[in-house]
């Protein structure tokens, strides 16, 4: 486990504004939140909600015009908060010249990792992404489920205590879906952390621990999974009315 | 140290496999050695101008490759997507920087060897020679161009799309090395505040003249001193310096959003 303090995530009162032709865009508004270590968290939202900018703030590719974040007690801004860091991004894509083992290598290299080290891991992402007997093909060749699994595997080289997956099952037939959620619940097993967002309601109800909901780059809902939604209710059903909710307030 | 060094060998890995490189590459030692087999105006069978026009496209030809890998590397990171993968690891802005920088300059100084290597054979086949110490230190401060090259390239390319860059960059490097040399015979001239315009762009543009060894190569002057071959070294450390400083300040608050990369 990370030996960092704190919390995995933890946002206090993020702002995003982007310039825009009309004046500033805000797709966040004053973001606060915390995810523990170990909770399987699901990140949802309407299509603009901000989800995907929450995900860039925590990873340092887009900075906060106001608020603090911070992974495992790291400001975002330092790259080392990134060394037990995977992520999925939501349009994987990546070097296709490489072969599927050198992209792999090249990614352990990155995070340091000795050779033996790498070659275990390697090994075991492959495995745990079902693509092993791709690895020696350039990944030029890879379908878009192969390729995703192939992000997915890059994402989970450095063993990451922390997992960020932006609509992981985007473009996925039902059984690449399957293994996401396979991949997720031995995540959980092991004790990590999954940050994760998705359209799919369907897939969140059964992978999901604790769920928050963004609407126009604010949490309008949020809480443990079970308590959210209620026993023989449907995630989608409290999402439309959260979601409706809060635009009638707005 | 060691992500600096990955990054570079994904650069290297990038370049060889793809097939427009070697084009060029082929397509530049063939028109090379082609260049240096016409017998022009009778002179073929000279061999200082043989050697001449054979160094002088090595030169035209080594821009050509440090301006076109140089300018591309880091907005096709961003046109591809690869970025948001890249920096989500432990990577600093810098060190992708370096990286990048020094995959361009590694490669494009292995072409400038083979280049020098194709213009020597072809001279030698006229009979020419060339004495050792000289022709190595013309190879080493022509790669020191390359380097200045890369990394000015590298710096445009972190605010502007490859086209722009590579653009400015050929132009600098035109500037730097065919009018820069003559900017004080038009201060003499201008006088003013035209001439202390000029001046100033004198003292601020890179001096590729001063790494040109083309002519005591050809002549067989003798090699440069010690000491003047280190100053000149350390000036191009300095300027490759400055301008791999001036990518990382334009490169280290910039950020990535979907709107932002094309593709998306």
């Amino acid at each position: 486990m990370f030996t960092g303090m704190g919390a995995a995530i933890e946002m206090r009162g993020v702002t995003v504004r982007f310039p825009s032709r009309g004046g500033e865009v805000t797709a966040l508004d004053g973001l606060d939140l915390t995810v523990e270590p170990g909770q399987v968290f699901g990140f949802l939202g309407p299509n603009g909600a901000g989800k995907t900018t929450a995900m860039h703030v925590l990873l340092g590719f887009t900075e906060a015009t106001a608020g603090t974040a911070r992974l495992f007690g790291r400001d975002v801004r330092e790259s080392i908060a990134r060394q037990r860091i995977g992520y999925l991004p939501e349009h994987p894509d990546t070097y296709r010249f490489l072969t599927g083992h050198e992209l792999l290598d090249t990614t352990a290299r990155l995070f340091k990792l000795d050779g033996r080290t790498r070659r275990m891991r390697i090994e075991g992402s492959l495995e745990a992404v079902g693509i092993g007997d791709a690895a020696a093909r350039r990944v030029a060749t890879y379908s878009r489920g192969m390729m995703q699994r192939i992000c997915l595997a890059q994402a989970l080289i450095n063993d990451p205590d922390l997992v960020i997956l932006d609509e992981p099952t985007g473009g996925l037939d039902p059984i690449g879906r399957m293994d996401i959620r396979r991949i997720i619940g031995e995540l959980r097993d092991r004790g990590k952390t999954v940050f994760f967002s998705s359209h799919e309601l369907s897939e969140v109800e059964l992978v999901c621990d604790t769920l928050a909901i963004l609407c126009r780059g604010r949490i309008v809902a949020e809480g443990p999974a079970d308590t959210l939604v209620a026993p023989g209710e449907r995630l989608e059903k409290v999402f439309m009315k959260v979601i409706a909710d809060a635009e009638a307030s707005s | 140290m060691t992500r600096t060094l990955t990054v570079a060998r994904v650069v290297w890995l990038d370049v060889i496999r793809r097939k427009d490189f070697y084009v060029l590459l082929i397509l530049m030692a063939l028109l090379l050695v082609a260049l240096v087999s016409m017998n022009l105006f009778g002179l073929g069978g000279v061999t200082a101008y043989v050697a001449d026009i054979g160094l002088m496209m090595s030169w035209v030809f080594t821009w050509i490759l440090a301006i076109s890998i140089g300018s591309r590397l880091l907005p096709q990171e961003e046109s591809r997507g690869t970025i948001f993968s890249l920096l989500a690891k432990p990577v600093t802005r810098l060190e992708l920087i370096l990286g990048k920088w020094l995959g361009a300059w590694s490669i494009v100084s292995v072409a400038t060897v083979l280049f020098y290597g194709l213009v020597f054979a072809v001279t030698a086949l006229h009979g020419g020679r060339f004495p050792g110490w000289i022709v190595l230190q013309a190879i080493v401060l022509h790669a020191m161009v390359v380097a200045i090259v890369c990394a000015a390239a590298l710096m445009f390319s972190t605010r502007l799309n490859s086209d722009a860059a590579a653009t400015l960059t050929g132009a600098l490097t035109a500037t730097s090395f065919l009018l820069v040399p003559r900017i004080p015979e038009f201060v003499a001239q201008a006088g003013g505040l035209r001439g202390g315009l000029l001046l100033f762009l004198y003292n601020l543009l890179p001096h590729f003249e001063i790494f040109d060894l083309r002519m005591r190569v050809l002549h067989d002057y003798g090699a440069v001193s010690a000491a003047t071959f280190m100053m000149v070294i350390g000036y191009g450390l300095l300027v490759t310096i400055g301008f791999l400083g001036l990518g990382w300040i334009g490169y280290r608050g910039k950020q990535f959003t979907r709107g932002s990369l094309s593709g998306y």
